[in-house]
């Protein structure tokens, strides 16, 4: 692996996102559904990353994912490996993180709007973790824990743009959902912005 | 007169008995008949009273169940809806099933603090999952989900999750002594992500009471060819299980029944299946009734009801005797009275043969002597007249010889008669029945008669209609008006008078011949028809009383009659009815 300058390489294109399924009208105001045993968000949306080992990368200090309306906001986050989550409670009512995953296992308890500090777990392992309120059935979130700095995730067309990459042969990765994650080899040259579309 | 007194006594008897016999035979078949039938059907009554009192009792039983079935499977529904259970099977964190599920069943276990409850109530003994292909997900530890021995654990898998809640029973301690049995009900667990069943929780319940309850009565529970009915001592309840497994074996039916017995008590069991159509292993609720108290009961109302029927059996005995001596009085007579009349029979029958041979010997007799008589008279008659004939006698004697002749003429005449009679007498004399013009007949006889030497100085008068048809022989007619016409002549005082009217009276022609002649005593009236009589009045009057009497037989041989119309010294009228041609023209 070719070690480049840092931040010089540019990836964007478009990533053809599954059509937005027919999804029973409880599930469609939360932002993962369930469907054939298949997790997905909803509206589909991508998480494009760069795999690889970074080192050096340090991870961002933390990041957040609040229960707002009854809802986790956003419902589907990338962090890299070791980032902090924390999670605020927006609402005017319990709630109670909790996860049974195998990336990690955590169960924050029952709390309220003023909690302080901010519960928060720090992901250490790689994958994907389905986080869920014991109080609400319906509340679930995906927090997907990547071991790369480098991950975007795109917009509701598909469109990504992902910057300050370092130069060389890298996989580009795409997740889509619980089940189906694409990937692509991609040569990186520094000042050059690389088109990689997933069809 | 003794001896047919005992005939009567012997037959009367032989009669009285047969009758006697039939009745109290009808009787007693119809009590015995009736007592059968009766028993049979309290026999039957008593069983379906059992199996209806089984019934109801398994029905309230069923309605327990379903109460907490329902219940089960609401708290199953909240259950499977826990996100803690739902993280635990979807994300692959099967350890941490049962510690969460401890949290969340807390309301449905029994209490761990030993608190015995009563039986049938809505606390679970035990809980387990099973995985997605039905296996039994063994929990880790002290995890609160009851214990159950390995044996008992895998009796609640299943050969794939249902779709549906399932009811079975399972034999807990299987051999010990106080073996038992739960109720267990599986609720499936549907995944939120695909829709389709995970997992499913299985919960074990004490079932409701086993056993006696006071009434005789035991209910158990028959599951993989155990019976489980404490009150029931284990060698009897093992035969009955294997009973049990042999009807089941033999019937495809989910219930039915069977008699036993046990220490010489009858006993009636019925069975019904708890779980038709569960995954788990058949089950039957099974009920004992001691059926030694309905049979006793059975046994008393059978005497009862045989004395009544003996009692009934004796009255319809005494009935039977009078209703036999009262119905066969009559029969009794009337073989005495057909005896009687028998004999009365038989012996008219025997004089009538008697009369009947004389008859027709003095019939035979009769035309004998007509035939042996009337050839002598011929020759009478020819050698007078040839005396008469010659010129030898004198006129004294010719007069004496010609008296003779008429007198022959007189016998031939008697002869006639006589032959006649002797004919009709033997039933020889057959009537050729015709047409005959009565008036042109009468008008003939008439003729005759005022041509015939008068020596009486009579009047005749005549009142004859021009045509009178009757049926009959001319010969014979003629003789019967020619007899009555010679009477009405000869038996008549001078100067007299005779009288003829016929006329029609409906299908009768009727012909009356009246004179003036002396009176016919009363007593005698009847006996002028007789044969050979002659009336005191005539001595001096010729005649041989012959002829009213064949008149008469002739009358009736053409099917009408001859009588005696009036006789009082003023007026003697005899009425002759004949058929009419036209009326008789249907008869012979």
């Amino acid at each position: 692996m070719a070690v480049g300058a840092l931040g010089q390489c540019v990836v964007e294109g478009r990533v053809a996102l599954p059509k937005a399924l027919h999804t029973p009208v409880m599930n469609k105001r939360y932002g993962i559904v369930a469907y054939g045993g298949v997790l997905a968000p909803y509206p589909p949306v991508a998480v494009v990353y760069l795999e690889g080992a970074f080192p050096g990368a340090a991870p961002r200090a933390k990041a957040t994912m609040a229960q707002k309306d009854l809802n986790f906001v956003p419902v589907l986050l990338p962090v890299q490996v070791g980032t902090r989550v924390e999670f605020p409670n927006l609402d005017d009512t319990y709630h109670n993180i909790f996860s049974y995953s195998p990336a990690k296992r955590f169960d924050l308890g029952r709390y309220r709007r003023d909690e302080l500090p901010v519960p928060s777990e720090v992901f250490d392992v790689p994958g994907m973790v389905t986080v869920r309120c014991d109080i609400h059935e319906h509340m679930r979130a995906i927090i997907l824990v990547l071991d790369t700095p480098y991950f975007v995730l795109s917009d509701a067309e598909g469109r990504y743009r992902l910057e300050g990459l370092p130069s060389g042969h890298h996989r580009l990765k795409v997740w889509l959902d619980s089940r189906t994650t694409r990937e692509r080899p991609v040569e990186l040259i520094p000042a050059a912005v690389l088109n990689a579309d997933f069809p | 007169m003794t001896v047919r007194l005992e005939t009567k006594a012997t037959v009367d008897a032989s009669f009285r008995t047969k009758l006697l016999v039939a009745m109290m035979l009808v009787v007693s078949v119809v009590a015995v008949s009736t007592l059968i039938f009766t028993q049979r059907r309290l026999a039957a009554r008593v069983r379906a009273d059992l199996e209806r009192e089984f019934q109801v009792e398994l029905s309230a039983l069923h309605a327990l169940q379903e109460f907490r079935d329902a219940a089960l499977a609401e708290r199953c529904r909240i259950l499977a809806s826990k996100p803690r259970i739902h993280a635990a099977l979807e994300d692959g964190a099967l350890d941490l099933l049962y510690p969460s599920a401890r949290d969340e069943l807390r309301g449905i276990m029994e209490l761990e603090d030993g608190t015995v409850l009563e039986p049938g109530n809505l606390r679970a003994r035990f809980y387990r999952f099973l995985d997605g292909k039905g296996g039994v997900i063994a929990p880790a530890g002290s995890s609160g989900s009851g214990r159950l021995d390995v044996k008992e654990e895998s009796n609640l898998a299943l050969p794939r999750l249902p779709d549906s809640p399932q009811t079975g029973f399972i034999l807990r301690g299987r051999g010990s002594p106080s073996e038992t049995v739960d109720e267990i009900i599986a609720m499936p667990i549907i995944s939120t992500e695909n829709g389709e069943a995970i997992s499913a929780i299985v919960l074990g319940f004490t079932p409701p009471a086993l056993g006696g309850a006071g009434t005789g009565i035991e209910d158990g529970i028959w599951t993989e060819g155990r019976l489980v009915l404490p009150t029931l001592p284990r060698q009897v309840r093992e035969g009955v299980a294997a009973e049990m497994g042999r009807t089941l074996a033999s019937s495809s039916s989910d219930h039915g029944g069977f008699e036993f017995r046990y220490s010489g008590s009858p006993y009636l069991l019925f069975f019904k299946r708890l779980n038709p159509g569960s995954l788990f292993p058949v089950a039957y609720q099974v009920s004992v009734h001691p059926l030694e108290e309905a049979l006793s009961r059975q046994r008393q109302l059978i005497w009862e009801f045989s004395g009544a029927g003996l009692l009934a059996i004796i009255a319809a005995f005494l009935i039977s005797q009078f209703m036999a001596r009262r119905l066969s009085e009559p029969v009794e007579r009337l073989v005495v009275d057909s005896k009687e009349s028998r004999e009365h029979l038989m012996k008219a029958e025997a004089a009538l043969e008697t009369t009947s041979l004389e008859l027709q010997r003095s019939a035979r007799f009769s035309a004998d002597a007509s035939h042996q008589l009337k050839t002598p008279v011929t020759v009478l008659r020819a050698g007078l007249e040839e005396l008469l004939a010659g010129e030898t006698l004198s006129p004294e004697a010719r007069e004496e010889a010609s008296r003779l002749v008429h007198q022959t003429f007189r016998l031939a005449s008697v002869i006639e008669d006589l032959l006649l009679l002797s004919r009709m007498d033997a039933g020889r004399l057959k009537i050729q029945f015709n047409r005959l013009n009565l008036s042109s007949l009468l008008g003939g006889l008439l003729d005759d008669l005022s041509a015939m030497p008068d020596a009486l100085g009579l009047s005749v008068e005549s009142e004859i209609p021009p045509e009178l048809w009757i049926t009959g022989e001319k010969r014979y007619a003629e003789i019967i008006l020619q007899n009555l016409l010679e009477n009405a002549r000869k038996y008549n005082r001078a100067g007299g008078m005779v009288r003829i009217v016929a006329l029609q009276d409906g299908e009768w022609a009727v012909v009356t011949i009246g004179n003036t002649g002396p009176a016919i005593p009363k007593e005698s009236q009847e006996a002028i028809f007789e044969r050979f009589h002659r009336g005191a009045v005539g001595e001096n009057v010729p005649g041989n009383g012959i002829g009213l009497n064949l008149a008469r037989e002739l009358a009736r041989i053409h099917g009408g009659e001859l009588r005696l119309g009036r006789s009082d010294g003023a007026w003697t009228e005899f009425t002759l009815r004949l058929r009419m041609a036209d009326a008789a023209s249907g008869a012979p």
